[in-house]
């Protein structure tokens, strides 16, 4: 008896089941995905550190180093379960150049320091797309799967390395995954030799760079490990990085990837939540007189609800499991980036029962919401729903006649406006689907922009001038600066400039412990940067430190700070604290100039007379100065730093803005179907009354045009104030040291394109829908 | 006097059923006629017809000199608004509006006449029709012969030419009946014409004319004449009728 009932209500309320079904099919489809792509996403990595095993502590070291000092402190290390060092030949992007199928080009562009190296024997291998350690034979190179990304290389390609009068040519046998290298921001690639074309060009061409790789029994142990490296004084001329550093670094671009899936899927399921509610009342109301029937006749509400939860039931069986057959399917697009860098995984058993195991959740939240929903009917008065026809409202209902008094607005949008203010609720799939959707695509968009604004650079600890130069080549450190310097100083093009010397110094951590700081000092050092508190230094007696400083040191903005100075000690005042993702995160800013310390590294930032002349300039300059100082406009630096990220960004942005348009669009069509048939009556009235189509017409698209613009601007207020807060949170757990992230939006996307493109969408659709009202006969509804 | 509709060779069916057949009939200015017949005789789909709620499937329908058969949407909606005045079975008021804004929502559409007049004249309608307690009411608050008397209120409130009703008391008890009926007949005594469809012969009774429908044909006219002092009349006059009724087999 009761199928046959849900079989001739399938029948009869097509549009209301087919609506239902679908927002229960977003739901499961959201939810799942979201899962997929992040539990793919650590299996990808974990299951590509499980074989390649990068290194917990990595110190790179360029020079000559005591090997003899070094494994001295590892046989005293204690939980130290294996220790190794590889050499690495840096060579420059233009002693590169591939010959592929299509084109030859050099690598001269490309900002990230090259590094030829060999396979290692069990730990930090270079693996291929399957996960296996490639092995090469002599004439063959792996490439890493940035460059190839970056310049569309493909196997069978050949690269020629010309160097110090010596020409090589490779030919790429494989693409390699770099567990520890993988990312434009690590600064750093990796290109696979085989041992025999090693050890024949080692100290030929470029310049040795060695990897002192630490494995812990907890990779907890690196901090630790760290600092007692550099205090016993072991080789340190490069860079230091961490486990948690290499994995936040290569994972950055899927894990915002990740984060803004998860922030549209919860979005998404609201308002799928919001609609199945609409949708049940809707056809609850339908059947008012139906429900009155079976109350008046002495049926149960419990039977009555289970009357309509079995037809909920097979609705959400059929979304559940249709959703989670599309997860699957569209999962494939989503994890693309992360088979290509971390390779191809199959899905997990554990991906499998957890997206199972979520499907359920949606099935069993959608039953529970729906059972939430039909409780209703426990309220229903018989005589209102058989006399009346009505039973749902129990709002006190309040005429209200305001409007009326208008003179001058048209009856269309009095009426229009009318349901609008005073009958808000009867609209809020509107609004929500219209204040998501501007959620869904400006917070990614603005993301998208902040990755892209000039300004950006400010977060990332460097200031904001043309050009930057870099001189950090070794033994040439000095001849190095004072040929920039003699370059800078003769150029008229060259407005001001601002040179920084980076030292390491030491100083007490919070645990009492002596802890090595590199600071960049100079007149302008830390000016330009955004501080969390305080502002930069403005005395020979002040620093700034970086956000991840202050928390190894302990110290707050206006606290003192011993610096220890080959035996001496200065006091320093800290002046502000500002967010660094240089270096690890770990800088600091000062004006001192501390002539006592030799330097590190040279810096220069550079602002031109004209800006139309940063590009030729940079070029001219990087040809003067030659290899081992880098010269980069500013603008590109951002580029090739954020390449990676802000290209998959880019892509999930306009995926999204589909998304988010689609999806405005689709509630509207569904909303506004369920809502005519609703009004169908009214419509009538109004047609008998007097009102033709276009003012019918005229009304619902005042409605759905003030309500949808109301969602649309409060959207943007919530973009404003609730974006930063996540995008924010979400950079502050990947402890890059970003804490705090102003989203730098475009005005006028934000403003205008966006809530324009919505506007215009809704209307557009409300447009066609409502046009179908042309068929509606007065009579026939009238006598329905 | 005036012809202020006519009807012209008017044919409608729905699907294979021929509802109305080749339906000829003049309607003079400030008439009270009456349409009477079975169930499924056609009255409603005659009424429907020549007030432009549906459209013929052929043959014309002169409202006002216009042929409303022919007009676009657009344009019926103008003559719904200027021209006439539709009252149904049910009262059909809008839900969320009080009783004087449903009242004067078509005058607003309109705009032939300012607001202040439309509100005025919204106003007497609603003392003459004795609903002005519960102008602000909300619908749901008032009963159904209230709500009938708005309907009336909110067909009246453009001065319509002609006031069409489908059974406009067909859902309300008989001394509410009679209060709406003499609300109709002092709009006629203004000047209005009134074409009604009904079933009660004692409403019938109250017309200038009365055409009774078989088959979807006009099988029979009656002329009761010029209303005037009911109560004196009314037995005479319900007899005539029902004399007549009887013998077209109602």
């Amino acid at each position: 008896m009761n199928w046959l009932i849900v079989k001739n209500d399938f029948k009869r309320n097509k549009m209301i089941n087919l609506a239902l079904l679908l927002f229960m099919m977003f739901s499961s489809i959201l939810a799942v995905s979201s899962v997929i792509m992040a539990i793919q996403t650590i299996e990808s990595i974990s299951g590509l550190y499980k074989i390649a095993q990068p290194p917990h502590f990595l110190q790179m070291h360029k020079g000559e180093f005591n090997q003899e000092e070094v494994e001295e402190f590892i046989t005293h290390y204690e939980n130290l379960t294996s220790f190794q060092i590889s050499t690495m030949i840096d060579v420059y992007g233009e002693n590169l150049t591939v010959a592929g199928d299509k084109d030859t080009y050099n690598l001269a562009e490309s900002r990230l320091d090259i590094g030829m190296v060999k396979q290692n024997e069990a730990k930090d291998l270079l693996l291929n797309s399957e996960h296996e350690k490639v092995t090469l034979k002599k004439g063959e190179i792996g490439m890493p799967v940035l460059l190839k990304e970056m310049y569309g290389m493909e196997i069978g390609d050949i690269v020629i390395l010309t160097s110090n009068d010596i020409t090589e040519k490779f030919v790429v046998k494989e693409i390699i995954l770099d567990s520890m290298m993988n990312s434009t921001m690590t600064s750093s690639t990796r290109i696979l030799l085989s041992d025999e074309d090693f050890e024949n060009l080692k100290g030929r061409i470029g310049e040795n760079e060695y990897l002192f790789e630490a494995y812990f029994t907890d990779s907890k142990e690196s901090l630790d490990f760290r600092t007692a490296y550099e205090n016993a004084e072991l080789p340190q001329n490069g860079q230091a990085v961490t486990y948690s550093m290499i994995f936040l670094l290569s994972a950055l671009t899927d894990i915002t990837t990740v984060f803004v899936l998860l922030l549209v899927s919860i979005l998404l399921i609201i308002v799928s939540f919001i609609c199945v509610k609409y949708a049940i009342m809707a056809a609850l109301e339908e059947d008012i007189r139906e429900i009155g029937t079976m109350k008046a006749i002495g049926i149960r509400f419990a039977d009555i609800r289970e009357l309509y939860l079995i037809k909920y039931r097979i609705l959400s069986t059929i979304g559940v499991i249709t959703g989670y057959i599309f997860a699957l399917l569209m999962s494939k697009a989503f994890t693309k980036h992360i088979s290509t860098t971390f390779g191809d995984t199959e899905f997990s058993p554990f991906a499998i029962i957890l997206s199972i195991i979520v499907g359920l959740l949606v099935y069993f939240l959608l039953n529970f919401y729906c059972k939430k929903v039909l409780k209703k009917i426990k309220g229903v008065n018989v005589v209102d729903a058989l006399v009346n026809g009505s039973g749902f409202d129990n709002k006190k209902n309040i005429v209200n006649d305001g409007l009326y008094k208008s003179k001058k607005l048209t009856a269309n949008c009095l009426l229009g406006l009318r349901e609008s203010i005073y009958r808000f609720s009867n609209w809020i799939i509107v609004f929500s689907s219209a204040l998501i959707a501007v959620l869904i695509i400006m917070i990614p968009v603005n993301l998208l922009n902040t990755f892209n604004a000039p300004e950006f650079i400010t977060y990332m600890g460097s200031s904001l001038e043309d050009i930057l130069i870099e001189v950090d080549n070794g033994e040439k450190l000095e001849d190095g600066y004072a040929n920039v310097k003699e370059v800078l100083e003769n150029d008229v093009a060259v407005k001001n400039y601002y040179e920084y010397r980076r030292i390491r110094t030491k100083s007490t951590s919070a645990e009492g412990e002596y802890v090595n700081l590199h600071i960049d000092c100079g007149v302008n050092a830390g000016n330009e940067l955004k501080y969390l508190s305080g502002n930069s230094p403005e005395t020979r007696n002040e620093i700034a430190i970086s956000y991840l400083n202050s928390n190894v040191f302990g110290k707050e903005t206006g606290d003192k700070m011993i610096l220890y100075i080959n035996d001496t000690e200065k006091e320093f005042v800290i002046s502000g604290i500002y967010q660094d993702v240089t270096s690890g995160g770990y800088t600091a800013k000062s004006k001192y100039d501390f002539a006592e310390l030799e330097a590190e590294k040279h810096s220069f930032s550079v602002d031109l007379n004209d800006n139309e002349e940063i590009k030729t300039k940079a070029d001219e300059w990087a040809e003067i100065l030659g290899a081992g100082i880098s010269v980069d406009p500013m603008k590109e630096f951002i580029n090739q730093t954020l390449g990676g990220v802000e290209k998959q960004l880019r892509g999930i942005v306009y995926v999204i803005i589909i998304l988010g348009a689609v999806l405005v669009m689709l509630i509207t069509v569904l909303f506004l179907k369920l809502r005519l048939a609703k009004d169908l009556s009214e419509i009538a009235t109004l047609k008998a009354i007097g009102f033709s189509e276009k003012d019918i017409k005229h009304q619902y698209m005042i409605k759905i045009g003030t309500i949808s613009t109301f969602g649309i601007l409060v959207g943007i207020v919530l973009t404003d104030i609730l974006g930063e807060s996540l995008v924010s949170a979400a950079l502050s757990i990947a402890n890059l040291g970003i804490k705090k992230v102003e989203l730098i939006s475009n005005p006028l996307i934000e403003y205008f394109v966006c809530p324009l493109l919505l506007m215009m969408l809704i209307q557009i659709v409300t447009g066609i829908i409502i046009k179908s009202i042309k068929k509606y006969n007065i009579i026939s509804i009238i006598n329905e | 006097m005036k012809t202020i509709l006519e009807v012209q060779n008017l044919c409608k069916s729905f699907e294979d059923n021929q509802v109305l057949n080749n339906i000829n009939l003049k309607v003079e200015e400030g008439e009270f006629l009456a349409i009477m017949g079975q169930s499924g005789s056609g009255k409603s789909t005659l009424l429907y017809n020549i007030s432009g709620m549906d459209r013929p499937e052929s043959g014309n329908v002169f409202l006002c000199g216009k042929d409303i058969s022919k007009l676009d949407d657009e344009k019926m909606s103008e003559v719904r608004l200027d021209h006439m005045g539709f009252v149904f079975q049910h009262s059909y008021l809008l839900k969320n509006l009080s009783i004087h804004d449903n009242i004067v929502l078509p005058g607003f559409r309109s705009g032939k006449m300012p607001r202040e007049q439309v509100n005025q004249n919204a106003d007497i309608l609603m003392k003459d029709t004795g609903i002005d307690s519960v102008a602000n009411h909300d619908i749901k608050k008032v009963s159904g012969g209230q709500l009938q008397r708005a309907a009336i209120c909110r067909a009246l409130i453009n001065k319509p030419e002609v006031l069409f009703g489908d059974e406009p008391t067909g859902s309300l008890n008989s001394s509410t009946t009679k209060e709406v009926m003499d609300i109709i007949n002092d709009v006629n005594k203004d000047g209005t014409t009134v074409i009604i469809v009904t079933h009660d012969s004692k409403v019938a009774a109250r017309a200038d004319r009365v055409i009774f429908l078989m088959d979807g044909n006009i099988h029979a006219e009656l002329k009761i004449g010029k209303y005037e002092d009911y109560e004196e009349k009314r037995p005479l006059r319900e007899k005539s009728l029902n004399q007549w009724l009887e013998k077209q087999g109602f």
